[in-house]
């Protein structure tokens, strides 16, 4: 395997020329003159992107050079003024709740009263509670963070976005109604009760709408949604993934995972030293005196391998007990789901990948052990199964028995990592059958 | 494109970082102080993808301390200006800036019409060169229905006879597509009060470096995707690759032999400079003390 690893890690180096596939395109600042072919208004049709370009390698003082610079910031400045419109056929109108989840302002007095009572109080208790319960202000439990609703919901996005009230209006997290403004389909208006007094009885009701730059003032750093979270979220829902917040969101709330999944019920630490103590008396004697193997008929080496393996490991089936504390930023706050995972906003299914957001500014440092094994074990586990995984070996060992996704992010670039429990002592090495060239690809299954 | 916008252009500070929402600051900052920031925002034209982004950009807090050093910029309390701002804005104002947004929204609704036409006029027109035989019957259509052409397609078409073929569609309506505009300036005043005026932003300890780079003409941008402090390009990285990852250190900082060989060797696996530098205290005043070294890995 070794071998194999510094061979590939040779190839790019001697293959200088041929194109390497592996390139990500958004490593690097794209050329934008390559959205060139894409003229104003642009045609959903046409989507496809430009292949890497050409760069020169320094700056010469020739006109040629200019020239072809001055094309490409005019094709960016051309690219990145193109205007968010909303066609009125496929326009959707949602509105900027400064103070939160609250009933609409036109239902029955007595009624509002009650409500906006329990509303305000709920306000300040800003925080404390994440879901505010069914019978308050907006109904059906929309979560206290939303500050953006929608009276009047439609097109796809609702499908993974938003809760909606009792009233059918969708409320919004921020990150949900920044990304829609952001992406051109939502045009979001201020209320009318912080532009101040109204204008004519219906002539203009929908307030001012609210630009991208009032978007970010007024939906970063609410309700704990950093830029870096933010950078996360969009990213992935540009790349078509499902990305809902985790329990773990708050500061305040850990990840509650249900330990049902683990099959065997957890040792404890002394539980599995006097485990591993009383196992290791039996098997193999005593080393302090004697041979590690101990003396007796060996009828094979796998008798004698298993006698030899006196170090104890890390298993990560068995279940620490009591489960340490994740500390952010290492705590899991976004469920992301595939875009071939069947979502339901209601129920959301387990999900594809869990991911903790880390900001390489304040981050500055690898996280310790006891950070990463607390993050780790705040996700169930999820053991290498399927006929491939339990041919071959290196991708058991990668894909490990929990997984976690890091998000670094550093002002603004994210660079996502994905962490395994990998579980090496449960591979028996020498019980597997060495891969002869004329024996075929079937190995037994390694012993657990 | 070549607008120079108001100096001192100001930079949004929100919950602790730092943005520009004006396309213009974007790229003057870019052509004359080779400040590009990073752009953090969805491309409304392609939404599905992460190659190409758009507004806002953000900016490192190093960007935002240079320029204003630089006297280019100043930082904004953004949360603040808006909630100062919006509550005080004049009636007038808000009615003149709902119609400039409506004409606006009007003038986009009729290039998207009138690019709906051409579209339309060449998928016919495709199709007329493969119906040859029927050219002669088609031909009496247009005339017919040249007459009839909208309003839209008479002002941008110019002088030139527009040529529809086919059924003649209903006008397409004249009602304004909405816009999300980019600032909130207009309708706030564009000037920020001097309250709203935030101090420098604080740096780390690498800025030395970083404004001695920026000084010796290179472009600077956050480096952890390969796994530096910052990269530094010898151009615009519209156009160049850059030639080194850069990792401050402190002056009398020892540092472990073992970065150095990791960085020399990460540098030249991806056909980089691995550039070490730091800043000697000299107390203030005192400039130039930047000292860098390059580390290459020398293939024995």
């Amino acid at each position: 395997m070794a071998d194999t690893d510094e061979a590939a890690a040779h190839l790019p180096a001697s293959q200088d020329s041929a194109p390497q596939i592996e390139t990500d395109l958004s490593d690097e600042t794209q050329d934008f003159r390559f959205l060139n072919n894409l003229a104003f208004p642009s045609d959903s049709s046409q989507t496809s992107l430009p292949r890497r370009g050409e760069k020169d390698f320094e700056p010469n003082p020739t006109n040629y050079q200019a020239d072809i610079l001055d094309a490409s910031r005019h094709a960016m400045h051309n690219a990145l003024s193109h205007p968010r419109l909303h066609h009125p056929k496929h326009r959707v109108i949602a509105y900027y709740a400064p103070d939160g989840p609250a009933p609409p302002p036109a239902i029955d007095v007595t009624e509002e009263k009650d409500e906006k009572e329990t509303a305000t109080n709920d306000n300040n208790e800003h925080n404390l509670t994440k879901e505010r319960s069914p019978e308050t202000g907006t109904g059906i439990s929309v979560p206290e963070d939303s500050c953006v609703y929608v009276p009047n919901p439609k097109g796809q996005y609702f499908k993974s976005m938003g809760r909606a009230d009792r009233w059918n209006r969708v409320w919004l997290l921020p990150e949900e109604a920044l990304y829609l403004i952001e992406r051109g389909s939502l045009d979001i208006r201020w209320p009318v009760s912080v532009t101040g007094p109204t204008a004519e009885e219906g002539e203009e009701d929908l307030g001012i709408p609210m630009s991208l730059q009032a978007a970010y003032a007024c939906f970063t750093g609410r309700g704990g949604l950093s830029v870096e979270r933010f950078s996360v979220y969009t990213g992935l829902r540009r790349l078509g993934y499902t990305v809902i917040r985790a329990p773990g969101w708050d500061d305040e709330s850990d990840e509650v995972q249900d330990e049902d999944s683990a099959p065997q019920q957890g040792l404890g630490i002394f539980g599995r030293f006097l485990h591993w103590l009383h196992n290791w008396n039996k098997s193999t004697g005593i080393t302090t005196t004697g041979p590690v193997v101990g003396l007796g008929l060996h009828r094979s080496y796998n008798d004698i391998y298993r006698k030899l393996a006196i170090i104890p490991y890390h298993d990560p089936v068995t279940r620490q007990s009591p489960r340490r504390k994740t500390t952010p930023p290492f705590r899991v706050v976004f469920h992301v789901y595939k875009p071939s995972t069947v979502f339901r906003k209601s129920a959301p299914p387990t999900p594809d990948f869990r991911i903790a957001v880390v900001n390489s500014r304040t981050q500055t440092t690898m996280p310790t052990q006891a950070q990463l094994g607390a993050l780790l074990e705040s996700t169930p586990l999820d053991p290498p199964r399927g006929e491939k995984m339990d041919r071959m070996m290196y991708m058991r060992l990668r894909h490990g028995y929990r997984n976690v996704i890091l998000a670094v992010v550093d002002q603004g670039v994210v660079s996502f990592l994905r962490i395994g429990d990998a579980a090496f002592g449960k591979e028996k090495v020498y019980a597997e059958k060495p891969p002869g060239p004329k024996k075929g690809g079937f190995r037994p299954r390694p012993k657990k | 494109m070549d607008t120079d916008p108001a100096l001192p252009i100001p930079i949004s500070y929100i919950s602790g970082s730092y943005y520009l929402f004006s396309i213009d600051a974007v790229t003057y900052l870019r052509r004359e102080h080779h400040i590009c920031g990073v752009l953090i925002g969805t491309l409304p034209q392609i939404p599905q993808q992460n190659v190409f982004l758009a507004m806002p950009l953000q900016l490192m807090p190093e960007e935002a301390r240079l320029l204003v050093d630089k006297g280019v910029a100043c930082i904004v309390d953004e949360v603040k200006a808006h909630k100062d701002g919006m509550t005080s804005i004049m009636e007038e104002d808000r009615k003149r800036y709902l119609q400039d947004l409506e004409a606006e929204g009007l003038q986009a609704m009729r290039l998207q019409n009138r690019r709906k036409e051409q579209l339309r006029e060449e998928a016919l027109k495709n199709l007329d060169a493969k119906k040859a035989a029927k050219a002669s019957k088609k031909a009496a259509q247009k005339q017919d229905n040249a007459a009839g052409d909208d309003f839209a397609l008479e002002l941008f078409a110019g002088g030139e006879q527009a040529q529809d073929a086919g059924p003649q569609r209903p006008t397409p309506s004249e009602t304004a597509m909405a816009v999300t505009p980019s600032t909130s300036y207009p309708p706030m005043p564009s000037r920020p009060t001097s309250d709203q005026i935030l101090p420098s932003p604080e740096v780390p300890s690498s800025y030395p470096l970083f404004a001695h780079l920026h000084t010796k003409g290179y472009f600077l941008s956050p480096g952890l995707r390969f796994g530096c402090q910052y990269l530094a390009y010898p151009g615009d990285p519209l156009r160049f690759h850059s030639h080194f990852l850069v990792v401050s250190a402190e002056w009398d900082e020892e540092i472990n032999l073992m970065d150095i060989i990791a960085g020399g060797r990460l540098g030249t696996g991806v056909k980089k400079g691995f550039l070490v530098g730091g800043a000697e205290q000299t107390g203030p005043g005192s400039e130039d003390s930047v000292r860098m070294f390059s580390v290459e890995w020398a293939g024995m």
